[in-house]
C-alpha cells in the first residue's frame, strides 16, 4: 500500500506584481513503504516545490496528497499531526542555534508529549551514535562543521520516529569533503528500511540508493523509471541533455 | 588572544584621544584665569550657593527620581504596547486574517513615530486630560512617553523577529510544532538576542526624552536644574551639573548594554 499518493498536484505562485508562476503543472506519483525515490531535474523545474508540498511547507493550489489513507490537503486535516510522521531535512540544516544538540533533538517529542525527557534523551543518544556524533550531544550547533550539522539535522528529523523522510538537497550547501559523511548516514538510513524522498544533485548517490528516479522538468514528471532506465537509457532528449550536463559526458 | 590584544589597543587609542581633549580643556580654563585663587574661590562660593545651601542638591535628587520613575514606567508601557503591535504585524504578514487590526497598528505606529514626543505630551496633558486636574501629571507623562515609545519598540520587536531566518520557522513546523509554539520556543528566543541591546538603547533615548516633562509642570531632573537657576540667578553651574548627571547615567547604561551584548553572543560563532 502506498504511504504517500500524489494526485494531479498543481502549484501556482503569485508574484508581487500579481503575475502568476505555474511551478507544478500536474504531478501524480506514489511511494510505498521502504521505497527510496530520487527526484532530479534542472533548477527551477519545481522539484523542491514538489517535495515541500508533500508536508505542506508550500500550500498546493490543487490536487490531492494522500498520506496513510488521509487526504492531507483537506481543510479538516491537522497538518501538525501529519508532520510528526513526515520528517524533513533541509539544504541549510536549520538547526536551532539557541539550543544544544540534545535540545534540538528532544524539544519537539517532549513538548508534544510523545516522549518523556528521559525517553527523548535516550533516543537522542542512540540517534547521535548512529550518525557518529555521540560526543557532540551537549555541543552548540554553531560549533559544528557543515557535515556535522546536517547529520544532527537528520537525527533531529529521526527523533520523531517518522514514517517518511523528505530530503531537500541535503548536500548542496556542503563543502565537497563533507558530502561523503552525510551520504554515508543517508545510506545507513536507506539500508535500515526507511521510506525516503530525496531531491538531489548527487547523481551517483541517487543511482546507488533509489528504487525509482523522477526527472521533473517544467513542473511535470517528464521521465521516470529505475535508476538504470533513467540514467543509462533515457528516452527523452531533455533528460539526455540534462544528464549530459550534470554528468559531464 | 589576538582579539583581546586588538581590542585593548582600541581602548588605548580612545583613552589617548580623551587625554588630549582633557589637556586642551585644562589649557582653556587656565588661559581664561580659572586657576587663579580668586576664580577658584568664586567657583566654590557659587557651588555652595547652587547645591549645598538649604540642601539644594535634594532638588536634583528628587528630580532624578522623577526622571527615572517616568522613564521606567514609560518603558514598561512601551514594552507591552510594542509586543502587542509587533505580534499583530508579524502575524498578519504570516497570513493571519486580521487586516483591520493590522491597519490600526500601522496607523498607530505612523502617527506616534511621525510626531514629536513633546507635542504628544502637551496634547495628552492639555487636551485629553485637561479636565482631570487632580491626576498626578507624572502619570500623564508616563502614559504619553510609554505610548510613544511603544511605537518604536514595536518596530524593534518586528525587526528582531524578521531577522530570524525563515528556515527556523519551517524547521520547527516540520517537526509538528504549531505556529504559536514555534514562535514561542524557536523564533522569539532568537529574536530576543538581537532585541535586548536595542531595548536598552530605547531606554537611554527615553531617559533623555523625558527632559521635556517640565513643560507640563513636572519637576524632573532638567526642571530641577532650572529651579535652582531661578533661586540663585546662576546660569552655568546647575545646568552643567544636570548634563553631567545625565551623561553619567547614559555612560553607565551604555556599559551595561555592551556587557549584555558580550554575554548574549557567548558560545556563538557568526
Amino acid at each position: 500500500m502506498a504511504v504517500i499518493e500524489v494526485k494531479d498536484l498543481h502549484k501556482t505562485f503569485i508574484r508581487q506584481d500579481g503575475t502568476k508562476l505555474e511551478v507544478l503543472r500536474g504531478i501524480s506519483t506514489q511511494i510505498v513503504k521502504g521505497e527510496k525515490i530520487a527526484v532530479i531535474g534542472p533548477s527551477g523545474s519545481g522539484k523542491s516545490t514538489f517535495l515541500r508540498c508533500l508536508n505542506r511547507m508550500e500550500e498546493p493550489t490543487s490536487g490531492e496528497i494522500i498520506f496513510n489513507g488521509e487526504d492531507i490537503t483537506a481543510p479538516a486535516c491537522d497538518i501538525n499531526l501529519v508532520r510528526r510522521k513526515m520528517g524533513m531535512v533541509f539544504q541549510h540544516f536549520y538547526l536551532f542555534p539557541h539550543l544544544t544538540v540534545r535540545k534540538n533533538l528532544t524539544l519537539s517529542p517532549v513538548h508534544l508529549k510523545i516522549m518523556t525527557q528521559d525517553e527523548a534523551d535516550a533516543k537522542a543518544k542512540e540517534l547521535l551514535e548512529r550518525v557518529g556524533l555521540a560526543d557532540k550531544i551537549d555541543e552548540w550547533p554553531d560549533r559544528l562543521s557543515g557535515g556535522q550539522k546536517q547529520r544532527v539535522a537528520i537525527a533531529r528529523a529521526m527523533a520523531m520516529n517518522p514514517e517518511v523522510l523528505l530530503f531537500d538537497e541535503p548536500t548542496s550547501a556542503l563543502d565537497p569533503e563533507m558530502i561523503g559523511e552525510v551520504l554515508d548516514v543517508m545510506q545507513e538510513l536507506a539500508d535500515s528500511g526507511m521510506t525516503m524522498y530525496l531531491v538531489t544533485h548527487e547523481m551517483g548517490f541517487a543511482y546507488k540508493i533509489a528504487h525509482r528516479v523522477l526527472f521533473i522538468d517544467g513542473g511535470v514528471i517528464s521521465e521516470e523509471g529505475t535508476p538504470d532506465e533513467v540514467f543509462n537509457n533515457p528516452k527523452k532528449p531533455r533528460t539526455k541533455e540534462f544528464l549530459s550536463k550534470v554528468l559531464h559526458r | 588572544m589576538k582579539n583581546n590584544l586588538t581590542r585593548h589597543d582600541g581602548a588605548g587609542r580612545g583613552n589617548l584621544v580623551l587625554g588630549i581633549f582633557a589637556l586642551f580643556l585644562l589649557y582653556l580654563l587656565y588661559s581664561s584665569g580659572f586657576f587663579t585663587a580668586a576664580a577658584w574661590q568664586d567657583f566654590n562660593r557659587r557651588f555652595y550657593q547652587n547645591f549645598i545651601k538649604d540642601r539644594r542638591y535634594m532638588m536634583l535628587v528628587d528630580g532624578l527620581k522623577a526622571t527615572l520613575f517616568m522613564t521606567s514606567g514609560a518603558t514598561l508601557i512601551g514594552l507591552v504596547v510594542g509586543l502587542i503591535l509587533s505580534v499583530i504585524r508579524v502575524a498578519y504578514k504570516g497570513g493571519a486574517p486580521i487586516p483591520v487590526l493590522n491597519a490600526m497598528a500601522n496607523a498607530y505606529i505612523t502617527v506616534l513615530r511621525g510626531t514629536p514626543a513633546m507635542v504628544q505630551l502637551l496634547i495628552w496633558n492639555f487636551t485629553i486630560f485637561a479636565s482631570a486636574r487632580n491626576l498626578n501629571t507624572q502619570y500623564i507623562a508616563i502614559l504619553a512617553f510609554g505610548l510613544n515609545s511603544g511605537a518604536y519598540i514595536a518596530e524593534i520587536f518586528r525587526g528582531g523577529i524578521e531577522a530570524v531566518d525563515p528556515g527556523q520557522m519551517e524547521a520547527a513546523r516540520s517537526l509538528g510544532l504549531s505556529y504559536g509554539t514555534s514562535m514561542k520556543l524557536i523564533i522569539l528566543p532568537q529574536a530576543l538576542r538581537t532585541v535586548i541591546p536595542m531595548l536598552f538603547n530605547e531606554f537611554i533615548a527615553l531617559l533623555k526624552e523625558t527632559s521635556v516633562a517640565g513643560y507640563i509642570g513636572i519637576d524632573d531632573l532638567t526642571r530641577a536644574g532650572q529651579n535652582i537657576q531661578a533661586l540663585t540667578l546662576e546660569h552655568s553651574q546647575p545646568l552643567v551639573m544636570v548634563a553631567i548627571i545625565y551623561l553619567v547615567i547614559v555612560l553607565f547604561l551604555t556599559h551595561v548594554v555592551r556587557k549584555l551584548e558580550e554575554w548574549l553572543s557567548r558560545g556563538r560563532r557568526g
